[in-house]
């Protein structure tokens, strides 16, 4: 799958002829290129912090009446529970505390759960890892895989059939996609009974921890979850696959490859593949990068207990601190990401690492 | 070699296409067998639930948050405590205060001091003995300290000593007399001072989360699942009698769509909230399930503002000045056809609204005398307005006379609620129709609770329930509950405030004759209607469903002439509700028997793909 294995393409040819550098000036020039691109990912983290902070200080919020409403509470609570909250401070001042407080790793304390943020989010970041990572992975694999074989023929059977169908699904709510696929097979329709659950990660009262049952049960409680976000989420990946292939099709390499007498197959996964690969490698770190925010729908919709499901119930508040500390994980996952995704192209790509 | 392989690229072979698509069987079987593999691991699942039949499994009203009966404030984490720790009485089916920790009680002829009689012999989950010392410990913690008056503080507030003179008695003296002290005992769970005392300088972090949790119940806590759900265990030591169920799940889900198809599935035993009257119908009819409708317990209302001001009478926000003026409030309420809304909206599953309070508990049930009462009519609206120098403008459209600008309200709604969205456009109609253009606005629950106390709302849709005891949903009336002049610590409900409303307010207090309170409370719902600031729309019928193919007397109790049963408590529904011998559902075996056609056709194809592939190996190369 590396460039070394791609036969050569105009652009690899011209790398050729571009004057070479020793070993010395290319780790300078590395070391530059990592300086640069890890001061732009500090700045825009920097900013990110900021901007979070100022939207969600605007948000329209009453929390002290959202956390006691409904509860027979008197003026002496209400006085207590907002200076317990911190809302009688300024808005300078709490923007003050929240950056102290980041650079020193500490993200809050959630109103509503009367817990670290850092502990909600360890709590619900491997539910949200493994609802994400697999349906990502799923989504990979099979918009690759039709990806290929569409911009390889394009304009045949497959190609219409998984373009239409992953296009369509691609412009559908997920909230109704869930809702459609909870209601059908969770409680049935027709003959066909409920095979999977309704919602939750595994069913009350079975044994919990390693036991294969367990794990079969988390699995079972993943089937449609994981289904909406692959059904979702994997035209991203078949289009632009589809279209970096379609750009390679008229390439003299995959005629001299042909020339040499290789088949079919071989020629668009040997060659073609590895140089339309590009698109997809950036796609697939920025939504990596976005994977630990979880999908706030799908999982509200399968009271799934991750990450975005936690997003959701903060808005509910809105529990600032939560919003606050989540947004700067996401936030940060997001930069990290990009910058191994820029990192990533100049190891893929030589043309990134001569500019 | 060579050729062969330009030969099969110059035709597009028939070789390539029934690769593909055995390429693509082998891929669906694949799937399949998944899928199916899956979906049988969850057939044990299934029947266990029904075969053991010792399992209860109910939807929470909200997610967890702390089991710390101090600082919870969410209904999910208050039916878990009100079914783990005791109180002093407990309510029974007809919202009537009735023995629990304590036996008896009595006040002294003041009406000052209470004295409660605690039962000896009862011991918390770890065997140490209930003492009146316990209950005195609990509420001084919740008298003296701010943290663990988060959650009850606002009850005890009328508290002047607490103390426990022996093991079995307890007495409470008040500040003035309180009649609802009955109800307040009933509501403020007592926990054991052994494990307490050592948590009390961190309370406020402490969240009860760890199993099994000592308490004295009917349950006992002891599992929890971060998030997702409870488990509590019968208490075969309850002086009640133990629950007839061994286990009670206590589940959340996110939506209510959810949650229904949890209950049609058997994942859930009983959903006693939030579904609406579209999800009420569709469940009448599905074999196993019966649906109960309750008297409602609720109102919702179009709550009008007649000014918004702080407690010292400083006006602030930007409400409609014309509101001020009762006639057009009048106006209003002649306008709305609310038997048309119920019908219309609600598949006729409310009661149309006059009252401030709901009809839950009868005894406080308040209809307006025939003189009073302003039915539907947009003619005598209409007069009402015109004799009021609101002149129709040539759009349609009154002038109000002192600003000389439209008649144009806001109209607040929930976004997330689909009877406020099929409300509004009745409503704009309705009032279009007497002269005044209504804009509607439709925000998110924050939102609009933001607006609220900012006092920048003409028109918002609210809804409002209530326990047995009114006191709270009367307080929220009341001028001390407006803000103070730097915006916090109002809790006003929409800006009321009338002196002899609270002093009605102050005299229900202390009244302990149950039928002079209740005749206190009649004139202050009738202020309430006379200044129409809540128009209250309807009673929506609470809405549940119970497996009862799976359980039986969940709910019980005579329903009325209109067939609604008396309002549910969880602490007696829990307890009352019994498991149905022979629970094993049909579509069980149903499952069964469709999962292994999958996995037998699974099984099948791909021994065909493969051995096919392999006839065909030389070919291929």
């Amino acid at each position: 799958m590396s460039s070394t294995s791609a036969p050569l393409s105009a652009g690899s040819l011209s790398a050729l002829e571009a004057p070479s550098t020793d070993g010395a000036s290319g780790a300078r020039d590395f070391a530059h290129y990592l300086v640069r691109k890890v001061a732009a990912a500090i700045v825009s983290f920097a900013l990110l912090l900021v901007l979070g902070f100022i939207i969600f200080s605007l948000m329209p919020s009453n929390p002290v009446e959202a956390l006691t409403r409904g509860h027979p509470t008197s003026a002496k609570q209400i006085a207590f529970l907002t200076k317990q909250l911190g809302l009688n401070q300024p808005v300078w001042e709490r923007f003050g505390h929240f950056v102290l407080n980041t650079l020193q790793g500490h993200l809050g304390y959630s109103w509503q759960f009367e817990e670290p943020v850092a502990t909600l989010v360890i709590q619900r970041l491997w539910p949200t890892l493994l609802l994400m990572g697999s349906s990502t992975i799923v989504s990979i694999l099979l918009g690759m895989w039709l990806g290929i074989r569409s911009g390889w023929r394009p304009g045949k059977l497959l190609d219409r059939t998984s373009t239409g169908t992953a296009i369509a699904f691609w412009s559908v709510p997920t909230y109704w996609l869930g809702i459609l696929l909870l209601v059908l097979f969770s409680t049935g329709f027709g003959p066909i009974p409920p095979l999977f659950p309704a919602g939750g990660m595994s069913t009350p009262g079975a044994v919990g921890g390693l036991a294969p049952s367990h794990i079969l049960d988390v699995a079972r409680h993943l089937v449609l979850p994981c289904l909406t976000l692959v059904l979702v989420v994997f035209a991203q990946y078949q289009m632009i696959m589809r279209s970096s292939m379609i750009d390679e099709l008229g390439n003299p390499y995959l005629l001299t490859a042909r020339a040499k007498g290789l088949r079919d197959a071989e020629v668009r996964q040997k060659h073609a593949v590895p140089n339309a690969l590009l698109p997809s490698v950036t796609l697939i770190f920025l939504q990596v990068g976005t994977m630990i925010s979880g999908a706030i729908t799908v999982e509200t919709v399968y009271s799934w207990p991750g990450l975005g499901y936690l997003t959701f119930q903060a808005l509910n508040i809105p529990d600032l601190p939560l919003l606050e500390g989540t947004f700067i994980i996401f936030s940060a996952s997001v930069i990290v990401f990009n910058l191994l995704a820029d990192l990533a192209y100049r190891y893929l790509d030589p043309r990134v690492r001569r500019s | 070699m060579r050729i062969t392989r330009l030969a099969r690229r110059g035709r597009p072979s028939a070789h390539r296409s029934v690769a593909r698509v055995r390429a693509l069987l082998a891929a669906g079987t694949g799937l399949a067998l998944a899928s199916a593999v899956l979906a049988a691991a969850a057939v044990p699942a299934a029947a266990s639930s029904g075969s053991s039949g010792s399992t209860l499994r109910i939807q929470a009203q909200t997610s967890f948050s702390t089991f710390n009966p101090f600082t919870a404030y969410f209904d999910g984490d208050l039916e878990v405590i009100g079914a783990i720790y005791p109180t002093l009485t407990t309510t029974n089916e007809k919202g009537l205060p009735v023995p629990y920790l304590a036996s008896k009680w009595s006040t002294s002829a003041d009406n000052l001091s209470w004295t409660f009689t605690i039962k000896s012999g009862l011991k918390w989950s770890d065997g140490k003995p209930i003492t009146a010392a316990d209950a005195a410990w609990t509420l001084n913690l919740i008298m003296h300290n701010s943290v663990a008056a988060t959650s009850n503080g606002a009850l005890v507030a009328n508290f002047k000593t607490v103390t426990a003179p022996n093991a079995t008695t307890l007495v409470i003296t008040t500040k003035a007399p309180q009649a609802n002290m009955l109800y307040v005992a009933g509501s403020i769970p007592i926990v054991p001072e052994h494990i307490w005392a050592s948590e009390v300088s961190g309370l406020n972090n402490f969240k009860n989360q760890t199993t099994p949790v000592v308490g004295y119940g009917p349950w006992q806590l002891t599992g929890y699942v971060t998030n997702q759900y409870a488990t509590l265990t019968a208490n075969s030591n309850f002086f009640l009698g133990a629950p007839k169920f061994h286990t009670l799940i206590v589940q959340y889900f996110s939506n209510s769509d959810a949650m229904v198809a949890a209950l049609r599935s058997g994942q859930l035993d009983a959903v006693e909230y939030g579904l609406t009257a579209t999800q009420f119908n569709s469940l009448k009819h599905v074999k196993g399930i019966t649906v109960y409708p309750q008297v409602s317990a609720t109102w919702t209302a179009i709550e009008l503002n007649p000014g918004a001001r702080t407690r010292s009478g400083r006006a602030f926000g930007n409400g409609n000045p014309a509101l001020k003026d009762i006639r057009v409030r009048d106006a209003i309420e002649m306008a709305l056809n609310k038997q048309e809304l119920v019908s219309k909206t609600l598949d006729g599953l409310a009661t149309t609204g006059q009252g401030y309070l709901p009809p839950a508990y009868p005894q406080f049930v308040w209809t307006p005398p025939a003189s009073m009462q302003l039915t539907y009519s947009p003619t005598k609206a209409n007069q009402l307005l015109t004799s009021a120098g609101y002149k129709m403008g040539p759009n349609g459209i009154r002038i109000d006379p002192k600003t000389h600008k439209p008649l144009d309200l806001r109209l607040g709604i929930h976004s997330d609620e689909a009877s406020d969205a099929a409300m509004a456009p009745y409503v704009v109609e309705w009032l279009k129709a007497i002269g005044i253009q209504v804009t509607v606005d439709s925000m998110s629950f924050n939102q609009l609770n933001s607006d609220l106390p900012k006092g920048d709302w003409d028109m918002l849709s609210d809804t409002w329930s209530t326990g047995p005891d009114p006191s709270y949903l009367l307080s929220i009336q009341t001028c001390g509950d407006l803000p103070l002049n730097n915006g916090t610590a109002g809790n006003t409900d929409a800006f009321f405030c009338n002196p002899t409303f609270d002093k009605l307010y102050a005299q229900q207090s202390t009244e302990f004759s149950t039928a002079q309170r209740v005749q206190t409370i009649d004139q202050m719902q009738q202020i309430l209607y006379q200044n129409a600031v809540d128009v209250i729309l309807y009673y929506p019928d609470w809405l549940s469903a119970v497996r009862t193919d799976k359980v039986k007397n969940y709910f019980f109790g005579t329903p009325n002439a209109q067939g609604f049963y008396p309002t549910p408590s969880q602490f007696i529904n829990w307890r009352s509700a019994t498991p149905v011998a022979s629970a094993t559902s049909s579509s069980t075996s149903t499952a069964i028997w469709i999962v292994l056609a999958i996995v037998v056709v699974a099984l099948i194809g791909s021994a065909v793909i493969m051995l096919r592939r392999r006839a065909t190996v030389g070919a291929r190369e």
